[in-house]
């Protein structure tokens, strides 16, 4: 008798629990959307560079009944990649005169939050419901939007960060011919953010909070490291080989208690080791609100974090800047290729605007200054873009040694997109694991 | 005819009770009620389409409530279902990932080792339980843990992907060990046929057999039991044993037949969710089915609820929360009454009998 | 002024556990109310301290009449009860507990709680710190607290339930000290046991019941002997027992030790016979109980022998007891007999010794409804066992009852059961006998050991005082047995 009511309280807990989870999820997305779109106004200015003009043409015919379907990884209001994607969505519909209701997203596409789903039961879904083109946007799910792309071969799709169209990849799916792929070259974000790391950091024991190992997490942390010791040697006068760099990885893009490492604890550890800038590669915010945190109790402590445009303000105290995507741009192209009936599966691995980092009508990657970002340290990082934007700054050339020791890069050799894109190992001089042991 | 009407009760009083909160809630966030309660079923069992996916979430639940049903009627709460399933899923991928030869025999061998290692996973409980009294809701809770950490580190560890280290799921299993299906998008038809043997078998065993009697016996009152000269903590065991090879087989065929890899979530919280199946079903086995079939739905068709109306899916989460309150409020007001009667009849009787 | 009761009635089903209870009791008064197990003491304690309500009669206190729905109406009128296991939560301090149950206001007064409890603990000698965690405490610092806390919550009346269970000698000689200044400082102490030397030394005045009923009351100082036979009653041992040939020894102690919680029976030699009838007699907890499982092999010895016909069974398991054919019948029916939620024909099914993997139901319910006839049983096959009287439970474990047990053990074989259904179970049990089925039973009806029996064993603290020849046994003889005296004086 004792057992069963026990039992039953246990269940009643659990029950609460339910509730109290599904409740908790709608804690961080006081914020809607439409706070998000701060961005730059359009200058209109068609730039030279990898970055691409876009501007809606005003002649065409956008059917009402256009739909696009968006699948996310994360919350789509978790300050960080769900949301530029979904603001990205919203900015398509924007671009066509269409209602935000012809946006169809689904976020929390992952086996943690929605156990029962598949990618591809999203896609049907979705089809179903009269989605014209379909956007995964995450790296994981390669497997689900492959399946799909096969099950709907009429159906436009973008992978995004993905590989599957690009014909001289590695992983290259020739007959998935409606599957393109759409990618910022955020290694030149990552760089700036490394930089910016460099010109403010007091102990020289930089960090970086890594979500789960691949080649792109490898290539933006290589980066970020890049950068840094650029800037550390040329404008804070330091030696680079006194700058430490540490990374961890906490096992995904996101926190899931029980399945990741908590990002807030790896923080701490990175603070109490010595560390004072925590330069984060999640897709959410924990480093710089820990950041915030210690800056509010007097603490010099900085991060910067990543994805979204205005992640810096959830402790701008602390904030020295943030790289993110502008996913708007490459979308609109897809959307409005799709609605000529011209799409035509690409490998888009798109470039910044160097004219303006944050023209949210031409840059794929971006830039902000933080608030916490000295004067000074302002001034040299404007210098260091200034040099990256004009060719003057060229960080992936060797000489560069990978973790191992063995050559990445020889004498004066440029890396080619084939080798950033398949970054195999963490640079030299980086600790932290290059691959899962 | 009476007693159809007495059993029906709790399930129908508290999901009725559960729409109308839901009903409520879906007025408060400004939805409207018809249309999403429509989606949902729309999303689930109203489109032909559809059922598949239900039967996705409909037989590991079904599975797992089908074990629990034999630990319940030895009166235990195999609270650690969940982690039996993460085990079987576990020493599914392992025979898949090692083993390679005739599709059939390598699919037949990790249902088997899947099975196993569910019941090596189910027997700490029950040993810990048996042996040193520890109650097995403590254990169970504990391995659970214990498992999802075995299930990630095989993931980002020794499992993980060439270069990879993502907690995201390892390398897809090779095409030709999946379960079988029918058609290109369907679900595979061997899952729910283990899937609807196990309840019928569960179902006879417990009913029909020999078996069943005793392990209730020991269940309404393990001490009686013993004296009848019924060995309880042999019968304890096995009830242990059977519930975790059924959970094994749930976590086979999440992996083998649904996410065809191992992923750190591969329960998916069924075996927790199964608990709640078993109680509505008043832990008989036949009833499980369909009340799985219910859950199944409001999981699968939930999605629906962002998808075409916008709302934030934690409102379906929400939605399922207020369900299983109004099962344990409504079952608790049964039991209480049931109580009351019985007791009102037992003075009746020896007023009358003595 | 007093604690008055008037005529009060309880019962439960057709159990009268209290039957027209009347008794007064003066302040400053130390009252033991005696009795054997089941005489509806506790009963009658749990009514005065509002934890049940009486069917009839009525409660007063200094003339006026109370009116008891819950333990807090009680309280409020200034009884207080002192449960066999006082409520304390372990790991908060003495001072928490105290206040835990605290008069008044929702706010807690610290101060006045610790001055209050100072007070008590100064005035009465109780032992305890007020800073201590509780769980330090010993049991009987425990009943000190609840005391303690029992006075600042206003109670005149102190009732005490066999409260020197599980608690040492000295914590005793310490309880029954403070109990005496109580009643000198003018409250009215009932004090609850079926130990009559307790009574002895404690009370001023006692009270014996038996079977709901108010025996009598006795000053003191107090004849242990007139208290036996208050307690047991009257026994007029009618028709002479049926002689039944005695057969071959079934069962054989040598020299048995054998202990379980707080009883040790030591050194235990004994042996029954095939057809033999052996009693087993003694105040609740002597170690009847303890002698029983260990014939049936549920308490290993921890030293001697325990043979069954040719076989030793020592220290073997239950299972291998069974299997040699001896059957045990705890007096628990409903909690260690049958199954709570569980028909009758299952009943009947699981202790059938079919072996076959399916259950014929069909069979099974025939067969069912025939038992049910044949032992008389009231209830239908799908009957529950909770739905059934106690009579009907005893008819149905005995019908369970495979048919080659040589041992039979048995507890309380007919309490709580009407005449019918008594003189039924006896008829079964006299038919096994007849069929060469040794017997022994424990009871605490006189008049059923010396009817039954063809010899006593006496149990006393753990020991086998005397057994003796129930046909040249007197009831008076046997009372004073129990009661621990050697020797008729």
């Amino acid at each position: 008798m004792k057992g069963r009511r026990g039992a039953a309280l246990l269940i009643l807990l659990v029950a609460f629990a339910l509730i109290a989870a599904a409740c908790g999820d709608d804690d961080g997305g006081t914020t809607t959307a439409a706070d998000g779109g701060t961005a730059t106004t359009a200058a209109g200015t068609p730039t030279t560079a990898a970055g691409t003009a876009t501007t809606a043409a005003p002649d065409m015919m956008v059917p009402d009944d256009f739909q696009v379907g968006m699948i996310l990884v994360g919350p789509q209001n978790d300050r960080g990649w769900s949301q530029a994607h979904y603001e990205a969505g919203l900015y398509v519909m924007e671009k066509l005169g269409l209602p935000e209701a012809n946006l169809i997203v689904l976020d929390k596409v992952n086996t943690a939050d929605r156990p029962e789903t598949t990618l591809p039961d999203v896609v049907a879904d979705m089809i179903d419901q009269g989605a014209d083109v379909i956007f995964a946007t995450s790296d994981d799910m390669r497997d689900g939007i492959e399946q799909a792309a096969g099950q709907f071969p009429d159906v436009p799709m973008i992978w995004s960060s993905g590989d599957s169209a690009w014909v001289d990849g590695k992983a290259y799916k020739a007959d998935l011919s409606n599957l393109g792929n759409i990618m910022g070259r955020m290694y030149y974000g990552k760089a700036i953010a490394g930089c910016a790391a460099a010109l403010t950091t007091q102990t020289g024991n930089l960090t970086y909070l890594g979500p789960l190992i691949n080649d792109e997490t490898r290539r933006l942390v290589n980066s970020v490291y890049l950068g840094a010791r650029y800037c550390y040697e040329n404008y804070a006068g330091g030696d680079p080989d006194d700058l430490s760099f540490e990374v961890k990885w906490i096992g995904f893009w996101f926190n899931i208690p029980g399945f990741t490492l908590d990002p807030t604890q790896v923080t701490n550890e990175f603070l109490a080791a010595g560390s004072d800038v925590v330069v984060s590669g999640i897709d959410t915010t924990e480093a710089l609100v820990r950041a915030g945190q210690e800056q509010d109790a007097g603490n010099a402590i900085w991060a910067v974090p990543y994805d979204y445009e205005d992640a810096c303000a959830e402790a701008p105290e602390a904030c020295l800047g943030v790289p993110y995507f502008h996913w708007g741009p490459e979308y609109l192209k897809v959307a409005e290729d799709v609605i000529a009936g011209s799409y035509t599966r690409d490998f888009v691995w798109a470039g910044p605007d160097w004219g303006d980092l944050n023209n949210r009508d031409t840059t794929a990657i971006g830039w902000y200054d933080g608030d916490a970002l000295a004067a000074d340290a302002a001034g040299s990082l404007a210098e260091f873009i200034a040099g990256l934007a004009s060719g003057e700054i060229d960080l992936w050339v060797g000489p560069l040694n990978n973790q191992d020791g063995s050559v990445w890069l020889g004498d004066g050799e440029k890396a080619t997109d084939f080798q950033l894109w398949y970054t195999e190992q963490l640079l030299e001089g980086i600790v932290g694991a290059s691959a899962a042991e | 005819m009476n007693d159809l009407v007495r059993r029906l009760r709790v399930p129908v009083v508290s999901v009725v009770l559960a729409l109308a909160a839901t009903w409520l809630l879906l007025v408060v966030v400004d939805a409207p009620p018809l249309d999403a309660l429509w989606q949902i079923w729309n999303g689930s069992l109203g489109r032909l389409s559809k059922i598949p996916d239900t039967l996705i979430a409909w037989v590991p639940l079904t599975l797992a409530a089908a074990g629990l049903i034999v630990t319940f009627q030895a009166g235990m709460w195999n609270i650690g279902v969940e982690g039996q399933i993460v085990m079987g899923a576990i020493g599914a991928a392992f025979v898949v990932r090692e083993l390679s030869g005739p599709p059939a025999v390598v699919i037949v061998a990790a249902f088997v080792v899947g099975a196993l290692f569910g019941i090596f996973w189910a027997l700490i409980p029950g040993y810990l339980r048996t042996r040193f009294g520890v109650h097995e809701i403590f254990s169970g809770v504990a391995l659970v843990f214990v498992a999802s950490a075995i299930a990630v580190y095989l993931i980002i560890g020794p499992w993980s992907r060439t270069g990879v280290a993502s907690t995201s799921g390892t390398d897809l299993f090779e095409e030709r060990y999946w379960l079988p299906t029918v058609g290109a998008d369907e679900y595979s038809w061997l899952a729910i046929l283990v899937a609807v043997a196990a309840v019928v078998a569960i179902a006879v065993l417990m009913r029909g057999t020999r078996y069943g009697l005793r392990l209730k016996a020991v269940g309404k009152n393990h001490h009686s039991a013993f004296l009848m000269g019924i060995p309880t903590n042999a019968y304890m065991l096995s009830a242990f044993a059977m519930c975790g090879a059924l959970a094994g087989i749930a976590g086979t065929v999440q992996a083998l037949g649904f996410h065809h890899k191992l992923v750190p979530s591969i329960s998916g919280n069924y075996g927790f969710l199964a608990i709640l199946v078993v109680l509505l079903a008043g832990f008989r086995a036949l009833w499980t089915a369909p009340i799985a079939l219910f859950f199944a739905a409001m999981l699968v068709g939930s999605t629906q609820l962002s998808l075409r109306l916008g709302i934030d899916s934690s409102l379906a989460g929400v939605i399922q929360g207020m369900l299983v309150l109004f099962i344990l409020v409504v079952g608790a007001w049964q039991a209480q009454r049931t109580r009351r009667l019985a007791r009102r009849a037992e003075t009746a009787t020896t007023a009358g009998g003595g | 002024m007093a604690l008055e009761l008037r005529s009060i009635h309880k019962h439960f089903g057709a159990v009268r556990a209290n039957d027209g209870v009347t008794l007064e009791v003066q302040e400053g008064e130390l009252h033991g109310v005696l009795g054997e197990n089941g005489a509806g003491k506790s009963t009658l304690m749990k009514v005065i301290s509002g934890f049940i309500e009486a069917d009839s009669g009525e409660v007063h206190l200094h003339g006026e009449r109370l009116a008891l729905q819950s333990p807090d109406d009680a309280i409020k009128a200034g009884i207080g009860m002192l449960h066999q296991d006082p409520l304390v939560f372990l790991p908060l301090t003495v001072l928490d507990n105290f206040l835990l149950g605290s008069p008044g206001s929702f706010r807690l007064n610290r101060r006045a709680g610790e001055q209050a409890l100072r007070e008590a603990a100064d005035r009465y000698g109780f032992s305890f710190d007020p800073g201590a965690l509780a769980q330090t405490l010993t049991v009987g610092e425990r009943q000190q607290l609840e005391i303690a806390r029992l006075l600042w919550l206003g109670a005149r009346v102190l009732i005490l339930d066999e409260p020197t269970t599980g608690i040492s000698a000295a914590q005793r000689e310490k309880l029954f000290e403070i109990l005496n200044r109580l009643a000198e400082d003018g409250m009215i102490v009932l004090f609850v046991s079926h130990k009559l030397e307790e009574i002895e030394q404690l009370c001023h005045r006692a009270t014996v019941m038996q079977r709901g009923k108010v025996v009598g009351h006795v000053d003191a100082p107090f004849s242990s002997d007139q208290l036996v036979e208050m307690m047991f009653g009257d026994v007029v041992v009618s028709e002479g027992r049926p002689d039944a040939a005695l057969g071959s020894t079934v069962l054989e102690l040598d020299a048995v030790t054998v202990s379980e919680r707080l009883t040790t029976v030591e050194e235990l030699s004994l042996h029954v016979a095939a057809g033999e009838v052996l009693g087993l007699a003694g105040l609740e907890g002597s170690g009847q109980r303890t002698f029983l499982q260990a014939c049936a092999g549920l308490l290993k010895p921890k030293a001697g022998t325990i043979r069954l016909g040719d076989v030793d069974l020592t220290g073997r398991r239950y299972r291998n007891f069974l299997d040699a054919g001896v059957h045990y019948l705890p007096a628990g029916r409903l909690e260690e007999g049958l199954v709570a939620g569980m028909s009758i024909a299952e009943h009947f099914e699981l202790t059938s010794g079919n072996a076959s993997f399916f259950v014929d139901w069909n069979g099974a319910e025939a067969a069912a409804t025939r038992d049910i006839e044949h032992h008389f049983i009231k209830g239908t096959k799908e009957s529950v066992a909770e739905s059934l009287s106690g009579g009907n439970q005893q008819r149905l474990l005995l019908a369970m009852m495979p048919d080659d047990v040589r041992l039979l053990l048995m507890e309380h074989p007919t309490r709580g059961l009407d005449i019918e259904s008594a003189d039924w179970v006896w008829t079964q049990l006299l038919a096994r006998r007849e069929s060469g089925t040794a017997i022994v039973f424990a009871s605490a009806d006189l008049d059923e050991l010396l009817r039954y029996s063809d010899r006593i064993a006496v149990f006393f603290s753990g020991n086998v005082l005397r057994i003796v020849d129930a046909g040249t046994t007197t009831p008076d003889e046997l009372g004073f047995l129990i009661g621990g005296k050697e020797s008729v004086p």
